[in-house]
């Protein structure tokens, strides 16, 4: 048998193994998504049959209070990346150069947050951080008396964004840093590379991967999200989440929900297709 | 109400869904009850109704059926009608938590048994105000009302007008909740949508919303409401939810919130607020509310027996538990009540239950988060 016709049947197999969930995303996911979104653009007329309209669109894109909304959101979205990388990087490169209880207790705690569910963080944090909380209390305690809570405000689902969103970007940094050789650094070591050097010549290129994988996966988490928005956030601006929900249920507003719904999607797919280009790119550089 | 029932509805329908069908068959002696409430109502039955009243009827036995929310229950009343005109026992006992207007037709045809005619030796007792419909046994009911701790609070407000005023002149003091969120904020602005209309709740119809209709009334109410907004909590924050008000009760956050009774009343009980918590009715016009009941098939198979549990449970002995245990409203006259319940909760015994209609709530809530919620300056 000829290596040709070889790769052949493997892959025909290979495509066999992935027909089904593909067919389940097919019907499941894409379908409904792509009937939602014609909805927004090809309106049923009064007299019957259809017309094309960009209306709905026009409206979002009009409206200050939708625009405010997409204003918070990118803001809420990009400061919590920001920070979440900001609080995981140290704590990455300390466990990746250090081996020891300490480490594994720091580790433990690091992924905790994931076996939690959110709906429990968000309690748990108005009793922390909100009026009158423990924290509150703890800052009085040592003679601290301007604590003003988060809670309610665009802060208070940053910090929960960040807690719930620790896990992962911990695990995926740890993951990319455990790539660089111990031989490559002590060799930088060995040439007079001091500690900064070592982080700005060595690590950083080796991780900025790792760093873009973090920045996708989160901003796709992080732009949708509705529960850590409502039971944190202010009651206004909305984020996407919240908004889309309230529209959907409580305006009963189908229309307008599903128009957020595809402005929130073309603005993730910009993080998934950065994703999937990371993803794709990763192999070939392997190969060389 | 609605949006909660619903919720609730369906969260039962999905459980019935995976527990599958379970009909029961008429026997003597026992009474098929299906329920429409949730667990938490079927747990007080079988913990306090239903021990009382076999150890009361020997020989009878009370079978307590989940009913599946609100389709599986009308398909029960379909099956009653059905019964009714072929001269069948429907093998049915009770609904709970129905209502006797579905299915079209059948109320008048006489298919639900009239209680003001059934001779219920407890039915003097029952509260007028609460009675939609003599085929509707009110037995338990919740309304909201305004929560404080009255260590802060010496002097409730009995009228709207006084709340406003109360508000302004204690700032950062009381919260309500976004009016999609929890059912107790969107009752607060729809009072104070009654109180700049007059206080007329018939101005307020399920089939009467118009835009031209409502925005003359919604304009009047967006001053007061951004009135009272710097002197909320937090300068103007509202919270995230029914429970998220009573946290902020609970914390000493805010002095003041408006709940549902019997969220605030099993709240009390549990000790998660502080002893001095209290809670009060506005005496002018009540906040909205409303009340579960029972209904009885005209040819249920134990009819007669079914009767006499109509009358046990609006009897003062079940009503006391239904405040003390189910942190319900009584469906009997406050004055029924044991002395110390009717002490405790003098201050919220409504003298009406004002209802409103959910198909105005899409837009009011709406319009509310464009011109109450977007002027927050912070």
């Amino acid at each position: 048998m000829s290596a040709t016709a070889m790769s052949l049947r493997n892959g025909w197999r290979g495509l066999a193994f992935i027909a089904i969930p593909v067919t389940a995303i097919a019907i499941f996911l894409f379908y409904p998504a792509a009937l939602s979104i014609i909805g927004t653009l090809v309106r049923p007329k009064d007299g019957g049959g259809y017309t094309f309209s960009l209306q709905s669109y026009v409206f979002f894109f009009t409206d200050s209070y939708s625009l405010t909304n997409l204003g918070r959101t990118l803001w809420t979205t990009v400061v919590t990346l920001i920070l979440l990388v900001a609080v995981n990087l140290p704590i990455a490169l300390y466990m990746r150069f250090t081996k020891g209880t300490l480490a594994t207790v720091i580790q433990a705690l690091a992924l905790f947050p994931m076996f939690v569910p959110g709906i429990i963080i968000c309690y748990a944090l108005i009793r922390y951080m909100g009026p009158n909380g423990w924290l509150q209390s703890l800052l009085n305690l040592v003679g601290f008396h301007h604590y003003a809570s988060p809670h309610l405000t665009p802060w208070g689902p940053v910090i929960g964004l960040i807690w719930d969103g620790m896990p992962l970007t911990l695990l995926i940094l740890i993951s990319g840093l455990s790539n660089i050789s111990d031989a490559s650094i002590e060799a930088a070591r060995d040439v007079g590379a001091g500690r900064l050097r070592i982080l700005v010549s060595i690590i950083t290129p080796e991780i900025t991967h790792s760093l873009l994988i973090v920045s996708a996966l989160n901003f796709l988490g992080i732009f949708g999200q509705a529960l850590m928005p409502f039971m944190l956030g202010p009651t206004n601006p909305e984020m996407m989440g919240p908004f889309m929900l309230r529209t959907f249920a409580s305006v009963r507003d189908p229309l307008q929900a599903s128009t957020q719904a595809t402005i929130t999607f073309l603005i993730c797919s910009l993080a998934g297709v950065a994703y999937v280009r990371s993803l794709a790119r990763r192999p070939q550089e392997d190969r060389k | 109400m609605l949006r909660r029932d619903f919720l609730k509805y369906s969260a039962a329908g999905a459980g019935l869904l995976l527990a599958g069908p379970r009909v029961a068959f008429a026997a003597p002696g026992v009474l098929d009850i299906f329920f429409n409430s949730d667990t938490n109502v079927i747990d007080f039955w079988t913990q306090v109704v239903k021990p009382g009243f076999e150890a009361a009827n020997s020989g009878v036995t009370l079978n307590l059926v989940p009913g599946g929310g609100g389709s599986g229950i009308n398909t029960l009343a379909d099956r009653a009608y059905a019964a009714f005109q072929a001269k069948k026992d429907p093998q049915i006992d009770m609904l709970e938590a129905a209502m006797p207007f579905y299915p079209a037709g059948a109320l008048e045809a006489g298919l639900w048994v009239d209680f003001a005619k059934a001779g219920l030796a407890n039915y003097d007792k029952v509260n007028p105000v609460v009675v939609q419909s003599p085929a509707l046994l009110p037995y338990r009911g919740s309304q909201v009302v305004l929560m404080y701790n009255s260590t802060l609070v010496k002097e409730v407000p009995t009228t709207f007008a006084d709340l406003v005023k109360w508000i302004k002149a204690n700032p950062g003091q009381f919260a309500y909740s976004r009016p999609d969120l929890g059912d107790s904020g969107a009752c607060f602005i729809e009072r104070a949508l009654q109180e700049v209309t007059g206080q007329k709740p018939e101005l307020f119809l399920p089939d009467n919303y118009t835009d031209a209709y409502a925005k003359p009334m919604f304009e009047k109410l967006w001053p007061l409401l951004k009135d009272i907004q710097p002197a909320l909590f937090n300068g103007g924050e509202y919270t995230s939810g029914n429970t998220a008000s009573i946290q902020l009760l609970a914390s000493g956050a805010v002095a003041m919130t408006v709940a549902w009774s019997d969220m605030a009343l099993q709240a009390m009980s549990q000790g998660v607020v502080p002893d001095t918590t209290a809670v009060a009715q506005l005496q002018d016009l009540a906040f909205t509310g409303g009340f579960s009941g029972i209904i009885v098939p005209s040819v249920a198979g134990n009819k007669d027996m079914a009767l006499k549990l109509a009358d046990y449970l609006i009897s003062p002995e079940v009503q006391n538990h239904v405040v003390t245990d189910l942190g319900g409203f009584p469906g009997i006259k406050w004055e029924f009540l044991s002395k110390e319940l009717q002490d405790k909760f003098a201050k919220v015994a409504p003298k009406s239950i004002p209802i409103f209609p959910s198909t105005w709530e899409p837009s009011l809530f709406e319009a509310w988060y464009r011109n109450v919620a977007s002027g927050v300056k912070r």
